[in-house]
């Protein structure tokens, strides 16, 4: 259960829904600074990952204002696609 | 840190209803000092954080009056509201309209349809014969309305949800509130609150067990109720529960308002359809749930009959506004709007309360005013306006920004509170205990139960039963479960709070559906025990208030109506006497001993203890 809804943060290397192109990603942080739920947050790297994974909401506000089109939604949360 | 702020007017939740709100306080008086707070971002926090396709229930002359809202609403709540809050909404509507084209900068005719004679085009979809939805094109809404509202000077605090709302003889005195990301506290003494804190949405669990995936946005769990209800606010129609047809598994809209009034309709396998109009109250939900019982589900979205041009324009619509990876759900799934069958729709897979798909909430008066003074209600926590929508929050919270403004502005004084600082103090090593703990229950385990057995238990058809289960495990998770949740962050520890609120919005929930011996709004308050309404709970409200043993509930009777509407829907309740089966018939040897003697020896020889055979050995 606490593995199909984390509590707490998760590791940068945790399975994601989301596709960060670090060749296109210039770690601006608007993705993470708009992010609703709170789920992203910088890596190690500077570059943004789903910290709190399953807060997602599937809106894809990351995918929209991302000024250099760095972020792919893949699929939406497994429990619901 | 703790910070200790000077404030006239705090906005909590700056969804649609709040950043009104905050607009038009500042509008109203300029010099008034407006502290806004959200759990999220402002630009893309709420309901409508990626926008909204249409305004559902709006008068706009000539084509719909504040009348026809009065009567709509009239209807789909049965009687059982404030007509004259109904008509105050319905006369603002027109400025809704201005207001939003003129802060989103879009002419008329783009933002909303005007026809050849510049008339807004509006659509039928509600269960009386008046126009009243008015389409929209607005997915930026949001990041408009907080670029307006960082605009006015108002001060911003994003990721900083309230905790609590304190009162002191009658009136508002202060907010406390806490930042998830840097873990500050902050008590702002103010004259009035605007509370736009959204719906109870993250309440039954859908049957997908994804936390995050409700209908309503994630982050509106119920705590402007909560924060309400300890202040000492009334609220009312708790037991008119929010039970949608979804879109099964994304837990979207169904996609009926936008597809419905453009030709799409609801229906099972054998197409049969559930009922007659598209609208979202408790007589359709009532239709789609005889659909189920019969078995002759699931129910789809028909639209496979439609000409290529109006699927590419619902396509259009539902995949670039409000929740725009309906697309990616779709194609995943090989689901194509042109095929009978692509859009299953689920039913009733998340209970929850809301006043603007419902009726629930903090009960206010035309000004958005509640029974404290300073604490002005506005959007789907509000219950003085039910099924008002988006137009309603857009409506209702500019007038509470004035209400509030005037309040704030005039000669109210904010009551002191003496040895604020160690207070303050308490209050945050209380909030953070789960951090300390070393150990202990996960927020999402915890969530996760609170959630399936309001799901179990408060999903209609009711009965005592249920109920009194419902109560029984809120107040068992309360006193049990909360105080061993371990947080590992500040990010973790809002949930804990946020549980609280769920468990507090849960009881609310149960208690009223108790309190109302009656059944009413179709499937929304369904007793199973009792289902058929009472003369006595004509226009009568269930209050709830926090009383010094609990909550206390009370019958009171909203104002006389001014307008004579029907008061009723046309559904009616099922007579439920399903066939059991014919029995298994025992024969005359059929007996059992009528004492265990050889068991009774075994329970005195031994106790309650298991005896110890043919364990394991040790090496």
């Amino acid at each position: 259960m606490d593995q199909l809804n984390s509590s707490g943060p998760l590791a940068e290397d945790a399975f994601s829904w989301l596709e960060v192109d670090r060749r296109r990603c210039n770690r601006c942080g608007i993705c993470v600074d708009m992010c609703p739920m709170d789920v992203l947050h910088f890596g190690a790297q500077g570059h943004p990952y789903m910290r709190y994974r399953d807060d997602c909401w599937y809106c894809d506000v990351c995918v929209f204002v991302c000024p250099r089109q760095a972020i792919t939604m893949k699929e939406l949360p497994y429990l619901i696609r | 840190m703790y910070y200790v702020k000077d404030t006239d007017l705090v906005v909590i939740g700056a969804g649609a209803a709040g950043a009104m709100a905050a607009i038009y306080a500042r509008r109203t008086d300029p010099k008034l000092r407006v502290t806004v707070l959200d759990k999220s971002k402002m630009e893309t926090s709420g309901a409508a954080g990626r926008g909204m396709d249409a305004l559902n229930t709006m008068a706009i002359p000539p084509r719909s009056q504040p009348e026809d809202v009065v009567e709509v609403l009239t209807k789909v709540t049965e009687g059982v509201l404030d007509q004259r809050v109904a008509y105050a909404f319905g006369q603002r509507c027109p400025q809704v309209v201005k207001d939003l084209e003129e802060i989103m900068g879009r002419a008329p005719g783009d933002l909303f349809p005007v026809d050849a004679e510049g008339n807004y085009v509006l659509y039928y979809l509600h269960p009386i014969n008046k126009p009243l939805l008015l389409p929209m094109d607005g997915e930026e809404m949001k990041r408009a309305l907080a670029q307006a509202v960082r605009r006015t000077g108002a001060e911003v605090f994003d990721r900083t949800p309230a905790l609590r709302i304190l009162s002191q003889d009658g009136r508002v005195a202060g907010v406390l509130a806490f930042n998830i990301r840097s873990g500050d506290y902050f008590y702002f003494k103010t004259k009035a609150v605007c509370l736009t804190t959204g719906a109870a949405g993250r309440m039954g669990l859908a049957s997908s067990g994804y936390l995050a995936g409700t209908y309503e946005f994630p982050g509106c769990t119920g705590d402007g109720y909560a924060m309400a209800y300890q202040a000492g606010a009334e609220l009312v129609n708790m037991e008119c529960f929010q039970a949608n047809t979804l879109l099964k598994d994304h837990q979207g809209p169904s996609c009926g308002y936008v597809a419905a009034p453009r030709g799409a309709y609801t229906v099972n396998p054998w197409g049969e359809k559930t009922w007659s109009h598209g609208y979202s109250s408790g007589d359709s939900k009532m239709g789609v749930w005889k659909r189920f019982t019969q078995g002759r589900g699931p129910l789809y979205l028909k639209m496979d009959h439609l000409p290529e041009e109006m699927i590419q324009i619902i396509e259009k619509i539902q995949w670039g506004n409000e929740r725009t990876s309906r697309g990616l759900f779709h194609r995943r799934r090989g689901q194509d709007y042109r095929q009978g069958r692509s859009v299953e729709l689920g039913f009733a897979e998340e209970i929850g309360v809301c006043g603007g798909h419902s009726s629930s909430g903090v009960l206010s008066d035309v000004h958005g005013a509640t029974n404290l003074a300073g604490l002005y209600v506005a959007g789907d926590v509000d219950g003085g306006l039910p099924h008002s929508y988006l137009g309603g929050a857009l409506a209702m919270g500019g007038v509470i920004g004035e209400e509030a403004a005037r309040y704030a502005g005039g000669g109210a004084h904010a009551p002191q509170r003496q040895g604020l600082r160690a207070w303050l103090r308490k209050q945050a090593d209380a909030f953070e205990a789960p951090l300390r703990r070393e150990r202990g229950l996960p927020t999402s385990l915890v969530e996760y139960k609170a959630r399936t057995r309001i799901q179990y238990y408060l999903k209609p058809p009711k009965n005592p039963a249920f109920m009194e289960s419902a109560v029984w495990w809120m107040e068992r998770m309360r006193a049990e479960d909360l105080p061993q949740i371990k947080a590992q962050d500040f990010h973790d520890l809002l949930k804990v709070q946020e549980i609280a609120s769920i468990l507090t919005v849960g009881e609310m929930m149960a208690r009223a559906s108790l309190f109302r011996d009656e059944s009413r709004w179709g499937y929304q308050h369904w007793r199973a025990d009792i289902p058929y309404k009472k003369p006595q709970w004509e226009r009568a409200w269930v209050v709830i208030k926090k009383g010094e043993a609990g909550m206390e509930l009370a019958r009171r009777k909203a104002p006389k109506h001014q307008w004579d509407f029907p008061t009723a829907m046309e559904y009616a309740y099922p007579k439920l006497e399903f066939d059991v089966g014919a029995p298994f018939v025992k024969g005359p040897n059929w007996k059992n001993p009528e004492r265990d003697s050889w068991m009774k020896e075994h329970l005195d020889q031994q106790g309650m203890a298991t005896p110890r055979r043919f364990l394991p050995e040790e090496d």
